[in-house]
């Protein structure tokens, strides 16, 4: 699961500088969100609630068959579980139009009293986007889309502002659409990006940023480049860096000794995400899991150990 | 268009192209449980004609077209449907009641006497639970009766209608329409959305004309007596799917699914009495048993149907201490070809309980065992893997290490080129005896790998989890027993396994408490075997050339783990006295030979039915 990215070996020794956005620490797990066993997800995502994790995010490819429907399957998940967040890891925008999209997710927060959140993305297999019917759009094409879709479901969900909704885009033309339902708590959109384009959109319009470690082709430390780029657009923008929480979606595999990042004993792990925290300023930690041990032992001897080292070095005043 | 392409799984692509709606290649599925029912709403004659080409349902709200519009869009419907080449009772007919309709029960009947109506719905507030009450406590059942007073006798079904792409699929020789009734509702047929599910088992690919999936044993017995009717056909019988002899699918006949019938109940704690449905899984077995501290030996694998194993035999890890899953069964309830059940144990139906393990597919089909299971605490469970770049010694010394090994270890082992992987379970909490029993193995060849846990029985059996049963092909399988490891066995194993027309070979042990019971007490006879082999391969020939020279040192064979159908199997899988016993017994449960799925077993002629 582990790149084997480099980043192993320069944690613990960083005298970079140093970006710490003050957030609490979210801890979640990443689920395949298979359909067969036809329960299996579900079931990871109660495992994940019961050991107290705070978020249990699945990912959305609509184009593939032998994986559930993931706005179905949160809704089910959502059901069967009690205090857990849920988000797709991330949304596949272009085969779900976003008014709908919008409406869906409010619906959703309001009857699992205010557990869900937005994790979407600009799209990504072309082919399978376009062979289930999709628009096929290039890259700047579906940076485009994306922001014109979040637009669009902020306003479907800003039932403070009168008047019907439109959105006139060059993908999406939405007009006089009726507002409503606003979700239950104030939902997070949370973009899954990596190049600088996308990267300012999240900086200008979005509540989270959601990469994968595993896309990362410099390793960790290219969070710090991509996080310059959704600072600066923030600041463009009149928001602050901090209104962007930093995600990171990670794969590892506990072992009595340590062989490389996240792949050693629990407390190897904590050392090693606290120092990611306390460097990039990522404050969600998304672990792909579809093992119920792996997802308790992250919940019960990690996500603590984490915690309790980002706060001393805070206390200590580690970041400035 | 685009939904039904999606829902085709007998595709690896579909595309669709409209106008509206497009899919260029994409992944059908997943595959359905059941057919999801597509119905169109609409009071505009485009709709009711969209809905005759393509839907399954059609609504409509009475209070917007009338009576008469009803009619008439029921006529465009009827007219559209056949044009397509379908049956007009495809498409069920659904209206929409005003609350005030509920009233007049003569006019409720007539819609559906009349207008061919099957579904009723009443539109109610939120807030109104009495009109619903009265709606389904009097109204519902009222206009029922009134319609089948009206109606001809067996006008009302619930026999699902197919569409005709569906039907089309239907294979010859078989009387679909004459399912019975109780059966209809979820046998599933090549056009059915299940099909895909059902078709296959683990090891091998099918394709039969009908599934039936009986839920009681009343509806075994039905679905014998149609099997009956269809003698023409193959029939494979199937629990778990697990078949490797057993052709539980097959090319164009029907198969008999039992899997709904998994009902797992303790009948006597202190005895230990279980009863098990036959369509149970092992795994769920064990999961069963563990509360109360018991197990029962099954094989290596939770995914296995009860059925299927427990009609054969059962070389389990639990073997060497507690014997054969067979030797623990008190009584077996069985449908018998001409659709009795019928109870066999020690007491009734003697032969037949006899007959029942080793060769019960023979003789019915077992719907439930009652077995006396063991206590069985925690058990030690060591996966061990060795280098084994001479397989020759490495067998050798493993059959010597076994000689010498106390019942409670029983050991699985896997010889591939150059390594070898153990697998074996001590039926004891103990670390010390755990560790004491399995040494000896670990001195057998350097190990490259080692983990030995203490761990419940329940929890190596749940160790695989559930895969779809999408075999494709024919499993080649070739099975042989030996009381010990010569020489001659272990080179010719070695050669077979340097020749790479195997892929798998893998000796599971017997002995023990095993040859504590006498060979003629059950038809399973091998009762002095120590070593149970099973070598799979991917070409039959191939595998025989370098398999007969093993063979030539082994004697009999444990039939579940051999798939080929030459005569000369049956000879090794059943010793004369016990072949001739079988085949009096089969003459007179089976005359027509109706269950020759697994190991058939030739009716003996009529000269020697006296006999029994
Ligand atoms: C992966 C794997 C591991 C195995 N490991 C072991 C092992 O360790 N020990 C061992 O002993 N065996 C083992 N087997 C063999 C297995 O026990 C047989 O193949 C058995 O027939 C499977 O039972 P089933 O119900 O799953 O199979 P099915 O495919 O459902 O049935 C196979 C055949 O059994 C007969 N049958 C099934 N149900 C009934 C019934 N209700 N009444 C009468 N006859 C019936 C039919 O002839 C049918 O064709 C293994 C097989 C596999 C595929």
């Amino acid at each position: 699961m582990n790149t084997g990215t480099n980043s192993g070996t320069n944690t613990g020794a960083s005298t970079d500088v140093t970006i710490d956005y003050g957030h609490d620490l979210l801890f979640g797990t990443f689920v395949t969100p298979t359909n067969h066993p036809v329960h299996q997800a579900v079931e990871q995502a109660v495992v994940a609630d019961r050991a107290g994790l705070d978020l249990v995010t699945f990912q959305d490819h609509p184009y593939v068959a032998r994986f559930h429907d993931t706005s179905t399957l949160l809704a089910y998940a959502a059901a069967r579980t009690e205090r857990i967040h849920l988000s797709a890891n991330v949304t596949n925008l272009p085969l779900r139009p976003p008014a709908v999209l919008a409406r869906a997710i409010a619906t959703l927060d309001l009857l699992s009293g205010g557990r869900i959140e937005l994790g979407i993305g600009a799209g990504a297999f072309w082919d399978g986007v376009a062979g289930m019917g999709g628009p096929r759009r290039g890259p700047g094409e579906s940076i485009e889309a994306l922001e014109e879709a979040i637009a669009i479901i902020r306003g479907v969900w800003n039932t403070g502002e009168s008047g019907a909704l439109s959105v006139r885009g060059q993908h999406y033309d939405v007009r006089g659409a009726k507002r409503g339902p606003a979700p239950a708590h104030p939902v997070g959109i949370w973009v899954g990006a990596y190049k600088p384009r996308i990267l300012r959109l999240v900086g200008r319009a979005a509540d989270g940023w959601l990469p994968s470690i595993q896309y990362l082709q410099k390793g960790l430390p290219e969070l710090a480049e991509m996080n310059s780029h959704i600072d600066e657009s923030a600041h463009a923008a009149g928001r602050e860096p901090r209104d962007i929480r930093r995600f990171l979606n990670i794969g590892g595999q506990f072992a009595a000794q340590g062989r490389g990042f996240l792949q050693g004993p629990p407390s190897q792990w904590a050392e090693e995400l606290a120092e990611v925290a306390l460097t990039y300023g990522t404050s969600g930690f998304i672990l792909a899991s579809d093992d119920t041990a792996l997802t308790q032992t992250f919940a019960a001897e990690v996500a603590p150990a984490v915690r309790e080292l980002v706060a001393d070095a805070r206390g200590t005043g580690r970041h400035e | 268009m685009v939904i039904r392409a999606l829902q085709d799984t007998t595709r690896d692509q579909v595309s669709s192209a409209g106008t509206h709606h497009r899919l260029a290649d994409a992944e059908p599925g997943p595959a359905l449980e059941r057919d999801v029912p597509l119905w169109l709403q609409g009071s505009d004659t485009a709709v009711a004609a969209l809905a005759g080409r393509l839907a399954d349902g059609w609504m409509v709200d009475l209070e917007e077209v009338g009576l008469e519009g009803l009619a008439t869009l029921n006529e465009v419907l009827d007219h559209a449907a056949t044009d397509a080449g379908r049956d007009a009772r495809e498409v069920r007919r659904s209206v929409t009641l005003a609350r005030g309709d509920a009233a007049d029960i003569s006019a409720l009947v007539a819609l559906v006497v009349d207008h061919g109506v099957s579904s009723l719905v009443l539109r109610v507030g939120t807030d109104d639970v009495t009109t619903l009450r009265t709606f389904l406590d009097d109204v519902a059942p009222a206009i029922r009766e009134g319609a089948e007073r009206a109606l001809p006798q067996g006008a009302l079904s619930s026999r699902p209608v197919r569409r005709a792409d569906a039907r089309a699929r239907r294979r010859p020789g078989i009387a679909y329409n004459e399912v019975p009734e109780e059966l209809a509702g979820t046998a599933v047929e090549p056009g059915d959305a299940a099909f895909g599910k059902v078709r296959s088992t683990y090891l091998r690919g099918g394709d039969p004309g009908l599934v039936l999936r009986p839920r009681t044993v009343a509806e075994v017995a039905s679905a014998v007596g149609f099997a009956r009717e269809h003698m023409h056909l193959p029939l494979g019988i199937r629990s778990g799917g697990h078949g490797i002899s057993g052709r539980s699918t097959n090319d164009g006949g029907l198969v008999i699914d039992v899997g709904g019938l998994d009902d797992i109940t303790v009948l006597d704690e202190a005895a230990r009495l279980v009863r098990i449905g036959a369509g149970a899984r092992w795994r769920d077995v064990a999961r069963a048993l563990q509360p109360h501290g018991w197990a029962l030996s099954s094989g290596d694998y939770g995914g296995v149907g009860v059925g299927g194993l427990a009609t054969a035999g059962g070389i389990g890890f639990l073997s060497r201490k507690h014997g054969l899953t067979i030797d623990h069964l008190r009584a077996v309830d069985m449908v018998l070809a001409d659709g009795t059940v019928v109870r066999a144990s020690a007491t009734e139906n003697t032969e037949l309980f006899w007959a029942a393990r080793g060769a019960g597919a023979n003789f019915g089909v077992a719907v439930a065992f009652e077995f006396v299971v063991d206590e069985v605490d925690e058990v030690g469970w060591a996966q061990l893997a060795f280098q084994a770049p001479d397989p020759a010694a490495y067998l050798e010394a493993f059959g010597r290490v076994v000689a010498d090994t106390p019942r409670e270890t029983t050991p699985f082992l896997i010889l591939g080129q150059g390594v070898a992987q153990l697998m074996a379970m001590v039926d004891s909490s103990d670390p010390g005896v755990i560790v004491s029993q399995l040494q000896p193995f670990a001195e057998i060849a350097p190990l490259v790998q080692q983990q030995v846990v203490i761990a419940p029985y329940a929890a190596v059996m749940n160790m695989f989890p559930e895969t779809a049963h999408n075999g494709r092909g024919e499993p080649v399988s070739r099975s042989a027993f030996t009381r010990e490891i010569t020489p001659g066995f272990a080179s010719a194993s070695a050669d077979l396994i340097r020749s790479g027309a195997s892929h798998w070979y893998q000796i599971r042990t017997v002995g023990g408490a095993v040859a504590d019971i006498a060979p003629d007490a059950t038809a399973y006879t091998h009762r002095d075997a120590n070593f149970a082999l099973a070598v799979m391969g991917s070409n039959a020939q191939r595998l025989d050339r370098w398999f007969e020279p093993v063979r030539r040192h082994a004697s009999g064979l444990y039939l579940s783990f051999e798939s080929d159908r030459h005569p000369d199997r049956i000879a090794d899988a059943f010793p004369p006295a016990t072949l001739d016993r079988l085949r009096r017994l089969k003459a007179k449960l089976d005359p027509h030979n109706l269950f020759q799925d697994n190991f058939n077993i030739l009716p003996a002629h009529d000269h020697t039915r006296s006999a029994t």
